[in-house]
């Protein structure tokens, strides 16, 4: 059991925190003066965004050969990433919106941090659709305005699509994540002095706290929730049609979109496990990120993990029950072609490891689920690369197969985007309370029972 | 001065427009200047192609040319309709000549050396200094050079014979041995001329006439139409006997894989078949009579069975028999090449497919003039050795001792143009100049004479001299007078010579210039000859072969380098071989099976060791090879010859033995064993090639000959019902496969990106037959240079990156060389197939792709932005895109002289593809608005894109498919014709296939 | 309540110069053609359009394709060889600048192509073809603008679209033409 301080298996409340004032102090400790575990990873991540950047801008110098991109393989590592950063962006809206709707009491721990994992992966995800393509200098055209050309975006194009839905689903997103912190930021507004009080005093909007604004809060909160629901179906189904509208073989199914919503949320929740489990020990936040909401996330990769393994069997047997031979040749090439590895990785990470999670003190045990969380992350960029490289690189023509081999500047840019999202992560645990203040205290027993209970671990 | 010269003398100044320099001109600061032309010919409209004559010095078959200025600069060059020998077609290297003039590694002007250096000086200081060593040499001059045309070749040895000296001619390729086999048997000195269109059984002992024989072009057009299958269901039969499947080879419908050296005696072995006793084979029945058919087949490797059964066919006749080429030479070819006459005769052929004499006028020297010349040069009796025209330093090898001998001569004269290995040692080089900016003439075969015009001025870059003019000037300053100040003059005057009165010399000089060839045609038909007894030693037996190596090695010219003069062109480097489809570094091909014992891979680099040298080279597995040999192309490790062919490859010469043939004197290809050890070391080929079997997917599918007309219309359909979302309509069956072709928009396409095609316009649309289709791949390399397409590079391409907007698929079927059965080997050219129902076209974001109302899927490059959405949902993967700038990187100065100025250049980041030669459309819609037509869809072959335009096989049909009367139309109007995936995917594509036709059951990959 | 408009302010400004960005983008090509550098840009022999086209009195009404012979029969218009200067040079000296005259015979002499300055361009990627638009019975002033009347020739002209695809397309939508893509670009 991580932290020192023993709490009671499956306890919804929070029995260390005995004051309303507690919260504040401890969440609001996170902002004070950061350790050097904190300085240390930020160290690396503004290092790796330096490499990001870095790759990037080598690539717009040279071209975009600098990848290992080739013809017939296409996309690659930039697409897989590109898809990986937006499923990572479900499980935010999902945990703080759809969760909110259906009032499930566990996410107030941890909505927080993962609305704010939403937006930085959107942010993260929506750069490489411009990494990727060859003239990034004329990616506006996608965009539909007005020009004396008269030329407009061929809205056919599930590319078009996707810009539609990224920038929607990052800007609603983005509005209900700042809306959420109006109140914890008045708190820390109130507790701050100097230049960040300056910064919390425009951020809070002159949050007073009062009847009123409350009021307000509640009913624009429930109703960014509403909105923002059907996004998160919505947008990994278009990206998903991205490649289910495409003829290539691997790609063209209808099973893609519930397919890939199911693995969005089932990577973006294992995300929350992996950033939430160094966040709650670092901060010490270890009273108010109890077993319990471990448990109820890793309920939800296991269900999400049933469907996605589900949607991974019903493809091999339509591809064999179509008696296509050539989808039945590419999903035989996906199991024991040249990428093999890629799927069986996939397969291992998200379909084997999760079973896992069926026993109880797996759910319980939080280094357990830090480490299962990482493989699902892992095996879910996987299965992206699967559904790219793998599909692409056998395709109709024999005579045109060929093998992609990522390049350095692919995965410099790969692992700079996580030093990207880590980046922005890190200065929101800084700069924001990384636990929602007023919605845990909402779940707290009232102030005046001042009952302790001893707790046996 | 004559009209001739003054027609160019006009071309002062070169560019009026900087069209397609450069895709963007995003800098502000650039003033672009515009040069208009001092004074100008009548003949140039700037924006208007001008089109000369010539005649290719690409090889010595002496193609007849086209050439494409625009304002002063050649930038295409193309076969001539009007010329006998290529009848208006090219091969991949004629188009890379092209590249020849622009050569970036061309000397820049004469050059003497000076210790380790090269100099640069003046023609006045260079020719004083020839004059003056050729003059101390006192009558010590050797001249070495290669093919020419006539009057060059008359004017050399008169300039030999004035200083005292001789000439020797040296061809790296030569077909000495065949015209000393015509001479030994039927007394003739010169080579036979084949008439293969008119046979109905060819039989090729080894002579690779399709890529590297006397007239690949010539002899490629008249194979397609002896072999592709006729509107009656007629088609001739090719059988190849050889150790290895050359690109002849493969097209081949039989494979009989003798053991090297053994043609002989299997063409004897069928003589003594089809004349039992020998009597018909007249002097040489005892020869006959000693190669029964058991013992033929003994010594080739293969049953009686065989032996006597294609000696049954040969007999039907019409046939034909053509002995070992230049890629078989062992140390009987001569023999060999009298066994395949002998055979020729005793079936009948001689005089019918056969004519004795008049054939191809192609280099014939023997090598053994050349082992003399070393000998002379190394015993220190030649003062002053020129060369031109020629590489003996790279085409010989180490043992014949060229490069002492050559070293020890005290002054070394090269008129090499760019920089070669034999150059690198010359004391004074004198560039020539390129074939495209001066004046010659050319005799492809008797009577055939055509003129070569220079079709622009130099390119300024270099200051070269044309070496006819360099000989007659550096003769007058020795007191010589051979006729003419110039070149020119020295040419008019041959030519005069020829006519009588000069009103008819003017009019028959122009007529000559015009239509790029004069004289006629003399090689008609002869009387059948008679064979005569051999005045010479002639051994039919097995060939020695030197060494106790394992694996006979067996060297051959290669389809892309010849023997090595187009390793510096890049558009050379980067087209696969038409055989092993690698690109850029030389292979060793193995048979599988052999490999497999060996526990070689592809891909492992070996030591090729012979008694005469060793290489390291990567590994081919091909299962075109017999067991018992390896091949190994020529071509490649040149270390002297500019910045695209050094370090590429290897020298294959290095492990021959300096030999020269008997009794011809050819020298020999086919001549040493080796053993073949890995090193351990691994090296990926570069070939874009992803899997050679088809995988049973409807891609390149047959018909058997015999199931030709049997198949009842609409059956095709048999596949069942496509359905396709219609709007509001729901789902409606459109007809794929079954459709009309012509029929544009098809029914069921009444929607978006098809909708706006209205009857009046034209759908344009191509025809391509697999049956006449030999893979020789001319139509990658034509339209390289008509696109504007780039190469990548070696590193490039070995990621996949190439560009080439075609490539010829080349799929096994068939292929056994274990034993001798039918051969099935498809090529397929694969180009953008312009989808009526283009996967590519809905996925692009900003409609960078679309359909015309003329039914062409285009690409708006300047729209593109680079997403590749197209070219992943592209089913057959003909899009190729722009990793690097791979236009200005790879392209310099002055390789870029020729863009195509009416396509746009292609940068960064831009997905590309066929166009169907957009241009040429626009060009002939053009002309139609200037000539006021009425009709202003251009007319049925007006259009001619450059793929169809080059083909040697006629196989590449282009034109309106709505217009029921077009050749395409008819063309595709045709039980055989197909449309690649279409029954799978329903993407109705404009380009119609027509099946191959075999003559045996077509088993898998049939699709039929 | 500052706060609120300094947001709002930051967010429309934002939003402005992503618009103005990509209106510059689409601009950008126009600009290309309307360059100080290419405008000042001195020409080599100062040649008066309108002495030499105009029907003023002491101008020569020249026609445009005496001079841009190809105009009618090619993609390119074409620019008059020197020869063709000195046509009418050799006896007319030049009466307003005799000293430009003499620069024209002294490149002539010289054989040396005289310099011009490209004033009307179009991208390399868009094909125009001249004798099209000739045949379809536009006058050179259409696009060119008065150029009769020019003693300096400049892009400037309102009447010049340049690079610029709107103004090719609003005419070719306004005539009937073809706006299919590959008709100018391939």
């Amino acid at each position: 059991m991580a932290g020192g301080t023993p709490i009671e298996r499956g306890a919804l409340t929070h029995p260390d925190v005995e004051r309303l004032s507690d919260v504040n102090r401890d969440v609001l400790r996170a902002l004070g003066r950061p350790g050097l575990g904190w300085w240390a990873l930020f160290a690396l991540a503004a290092a790796g965004v330096g490499l990001f950047f870095g790759s990037w801008g080598w690539q717009l110098y040279r071209g975009i050969g600098v990848s290992g991109l080739m013809s017939p393989v296409g996309w690659g590592v930039y697409i897989t990433t590109f898809v990986f950063w937006v499923g990572i962006a479900h499980s935010g809206t999902l945990i703080s919106a759809i969760l909110f709707l259906f009032r499930a009491p566990w996410r107030q721990s941890i909505y927080r941090a993962a609305e704010a994992m939403t937006v930085f992966a959107v942010m993260t995800a929506g750069l490489f659709p411009l990494i990727h393509v060859g003239r990034v200098w004329h990616a506006y055209w996608l965009v539909p305005y007005p020009n004396s050309r008269f030329l407009w975006p061929n809205f056919k194009s599930p590319l078009v699509w996707d810009v539609f839905a990224v920038t929607t689903y990052f800007t609603v997103s983005a509005v209900f994540f700042f809306l959420g912190t109006i109140p914890d930021v008045a708190a820390a507004r109130d507790a701050a002095k100097g230049l960040r009080k300056k910064l919390y005093s425009v951020i809070s909007l002159g949050w007073r706290g009062t009847d009123q604004q409350w009021h307000h809060f509640g009913k624009a909160y429930i109703f960014l929730a509403a909105l923002a629901t059907p996004l998160v179906l919505s947008v990994h189904s278009v990206v998903s049609w991205d490649f289910a509208m495409g003829i290539v073989p691997g790609w063209h199914a209808t099973i893609f979109a519930p397919y890939f919503v199911a693995g969005a949320i089932f990577s973006g929740v294992a995300m929350v496990i992996t950033l939430t489990v160094p966040m709650r020990k670092i901060f010490g936040l270890e009273a108010y990120l109890t077993t319990k909401h471990f448990d109820a996330m890793a309920k939800l990769c296991l269900l999400t993990s049933l469907i996605v393994l589900y949607a991974y069997l019903s493809e091999f047997f339509m591809a064999w029950y179509s008696g296509e031979e050539i989808e039945r040749t590419a999903f035989w090439n996906r199991l024991f072609g040249t990428y093999w590895w890629a799927s069986w990785t996939m397969l291992t990470c998200n379909g084997l490891v999760p079973i896992l999670l069926w026993f109880k003190r797996v759910r319980h045990s939080i280094p357990a689920l830090f480490v299962i969380s990482i493989f699902i992350n892992i095996g879910m960029w996987f299965e992206r690369y699967v559904i790219v490289v793998t599909s692409l690189h056998h395709e109709y023509e024999p005579w045109a197969w060929g093998v992609y081999r990522p390049s350095i500047v692919e995965m410099g840019i790969l692992i700079g985007s996580f030093c990207w999202f880590g980046f922005w992560f890190l200065l929101f645990t800084r700069l924001l309370p990384p636990i929602a203040i007023q919605e845990l205290k909402e779940v707290l027993p009232p102030p005046l029972r001042k009952q302790r209970q001893e707790v046996h671990s | 001065m004559t009209d001739g010269i003054k027609r160019r003398d006009f071309l002062k100044v070169l560019g009026v427009s900087g069209a397609g320099a450069t895709l963007t001109a995003c800098s502000t600061e650039n003033v672009e200047r515009l040069l208009p032309y001092v004074t100008m010919s009548e003949d140039i409209i700037p924006g208007v192609s001008t089109w000369y004559t010539t005649v290719c010095d690409g090889c010595a078959a002496q193609c007849g040319m086209w050439v494409r200025t625009r304002e002063g600069r050649v930038v295409k060059v193309e076969g001539n309709p009007n010329h006998p020998v290529s009848q208006g077609a090219l091969c991949s290297r004629g188009h890379a000549t092209l590249q020849h003039l622009y050569n970036p590694d061309r000397y820049p002007g004469p050059m003497i050396r000076e210790g380790d250096v090269l100099r640069q000086t003046t023609w006045e200081e260079a020719e004083a200094l020839l004059a003056q060593r050729i003059q101390s040499a006192a009558g010590n001059a050797l001249f070495i050079g290669g093919a020419t045309g006539p009057s060059m070749a008359r004017l050399v040895d008169a300039f030999v014979r004035a200083v005292g000296g001789r000439r020797v001619q040296y061809d790296a390729l030569s077909d000495a041995p065949l015209r000393e086999a015509t001479r030994i048997a039927f007394g003739v000195d010169e080579l036979p001329r084949y008439e293969i269109s008119q046979a109905r059984l060819l039989v090729s002992f080894g002579d690779d006439f399709l890529e590297t024989g006397a007239s690949p072009v010539e002899h490629g057009r008249a194979f397609a139409r002896m072999s592709a299958a006729d509107e009656h269901g007629s088609k001739g039969r090719f059988v190849f006997a050889g150790p290895r499947l050359s690109l002849t080879g493969l097209n081949a419908d039989e494979w009989i894989p003798i053991r090297a050296g053994a043609e002989a005696a299997l063409a004897l072995g069928m003589a003594a078949a089809i004349a039992e006793d020998g009597a018909a084979a007249g002097p040489y029945a005892s020869v006959v009579r000693a190669y029964d058919v058991r013992t033929a087949a003994n010594a080739a490797g293969v049953s009686e069975d065989t032996v006597r059964q294609l000696a049954e066919r040969f007999a039907e006749g019409p046939s034909l028999a053509l002995g070992p080429g230049v890629g078989a030479h062992h140390r009987n070819a001569t023999a060999a090449n009298v066994a395949a006459l002998i055979l020729n005769f005793v079936a009948g052929n001689v005089g019918r497919t056969l004519h004795v004499g008049g054939g191809p006028n192609v280099a014939t020297r023997p090598f053994s003039e050349m082992e003399a010349a070393i000998r002379s040069m190394a015993g220190g009796q030649v003062g002053v050795v020129m060369v031109h025209g020629a590489n003996p330093a790279y085409s010989l090898p180490p043992s014949s001792g060229f490069a002492e001998a050559f070293g020890s001569v005290g002054f070394k004269v090269s008129f090499a143009s760019a920089p070669d290995e034999t150059s690198a040692m010359a004391d004074l080089i004198l560039p020539d100049r390129h074939f495209l900016e001066a004046w010659g003439d050319s005799m492809p075969r008797s009577g055939v004479m055509a003129i070569r015009q220079p079709a622009m001025q130099p390119v300024p870059h270099f200051d070269s001299k044309q070496t006819g003019d360099v000989v007659l000037s550096v003769a007058s300053r020795l007191g010589h007078s051979l006729g003419g100040a110039t070149f020119y003059e020295h040419l008019r005057g041959a030519h005069r010579a020829m006519h009588g009165s000069d009103p008819a010399f003017e009019a028959a000089w122009r007529e000559a210039l015009r239509s790029g060839v004069s004289g006629h045609d003399m090689g008609g038909a002869s009387g059948p000859a008679q064979l005569r007894g051999p005045d010479a030693a002639l051994t039919f037996d097995l060939p020695e072969l030197d060494g106790d190596g394992d694996l006979t090695l067996l060297v051959h010219p290669s389809a892309r380098f010849g023997a090595g003069e187009f390793a510096n062109s890049p558009w050379m480097q980067e087209l696969p071989d038409p055989v092993s489809k690698v690109m850029w570094h030389s292979w060793l091909e193995m048979n599988p099976r052999t490999a497999e014992a060996r526990g070689i891979r592809e891909g492992d680099v070996v030591t090729v060791e012979s008694p005469h040298g060793s290489l390291e080279v990567p590994i081919r597995i091909y299962p075109g090879i017999r067991e018992d040999s390896v091949a190994l192309a020529l071509g490649g490790g040149h270390t002297d010859f500019g910045r695209w062919a050094n370090g590429n490859g290897v020298n294959a010469v290095t492990l021959l033995p300096a030999v020269s043939e008997q009794p011809s004197g050819a020298f020999v290809t086919v001549a040493t064993t080796v053993t073949v050890t890995p090193t351990g070391q691994r090296r990926r080929t570069v070939t874009n090639e992803g899997s050679s079997d088809q995988h049973d997917r409807p891609i390149a599918p047959a018909v058997a000959l015999a199931e030709l007309g049997r198949e009842p219309a609409g059956e095709e359909e048999a596949h069942g019902e496509l359905k396709e979302l219609q709007g509001v309509g729901g789902f409606v069956p459109v007809p794929a496969e079954g459709g009309e072709p012509t029929a544009f928009p098809l029914e069921g396409s009444r929607h978006g990106n098809y909708a706006n095609a209205h009857e009046a316009r034209a759908r344009w649309g191509m025809a391509i037959d697999l049956d006449k289709c030999t893979g020789c791949s001319a139509c990658v390399t034509a339209c390289q240079a008509e696109n504007n397409i780039p190469w990548v590079g070696e590193q490039q391409a070995l990621m996949g990156r190439e560009m080439q907007w075609m490539r010829i698929e080349r799929y096994y079927e068939h292929v056994d060389a274990a034993e001798a059965s039918h051969l099935d080997v498809r090529f397929l050219p694969m180009l953008c197939q312009h989808c009526s129902n283009a996967p590519c076209e809905p996925v692009c974001p900003v409609f960078a792709t679309y359909h015309t109302p003329e039914g062409v899927n285009v690409q708006i490059y300047n729209r593109c932005v680079g997403t590749r959405y197209c070219a992943n949902n592209c089913p057959y993967k003909v899009r190729t895109y722009n990793w690097y700038r791979y236009t200005d990187e790879n392209v310099p100065e002055p390789m870029n002289w020729q863009w195509n100025p009416d396509v746009t250049v292609r940068t960064n980041g831009i997905m590309e593809k066929c166009s169907f030669c957009m241009q040429r459309i626009r060009e002939a819609e053009n002309r139609a608005v200037v000539e006021r037509r009425e009709d202003r869809i251009p007319r049925d072959g007006e259009i001619v894109p450059a793929c169809q335009q080059s083909c040697p096989a006629e196989a590449i049909v282009f034109g309106n498919l709505r217009d029921p009367n077009s050749r395409v139309s008819q063309v595709v109007r045709n039980e055989r014709t197909y449309r690649v995936l279409d029954e799978i995917i329903n993407t109705q594509p404009a380009v119609n296939y027509l099946k191959k036709v075999t003559f045996h059951e077509v088993a898998s990959g049939g699709h039929d | 309540m500052t706060k609120h408009w300094l947001i709002g302010g930051l967010a429309g400004v934002s939003a402005l110069a992503g618009l103005a960005f990509v209106r510059a983008q689409d601009a950008q090509t126009r600009a290309n053609a309307e360059s100080p550098a290419a405008y000042a840009a001195g020409q080599p022999i100062a040649f008066p359009h309108n002495i030499h086209a105009g029907s003023e009195p002491g101008q020569s009404n020249m026609d445009c394709q005496y001079c841009h012979f190809s105009a009618e029969r090619s993609v390119d218009a074409g620019l008059p060889p020197s020869e063709l200067c000195m046509g009418c040079h050799q006896v007319i000296p030049g009466a307003n600048n005799p000293q430009e005259v003499d620069k024209l015979k002294d490149y002539h002499a010289r054989g040396e192509s005289i310099p011009w300055v490209r004033i009307y361009k179009i991208s390399d990627h868009a094909h125009f073809p001249h004798m099209r638009h000739i045949a379809a019975g536009l006058q050179c002033q259409q696009c060119h603008g008065e150029v009769q009347t020019m003693e300096v020739l400049s892009s400037r002209d309102p009447a010049w679209g340049g690079n610029n695809m709107g103004w090719c397309i609003s005419c070719h939508r306004q005539e009937g033409a073809s706006d299919d893509c590959a008709v100018c670009h391939y």
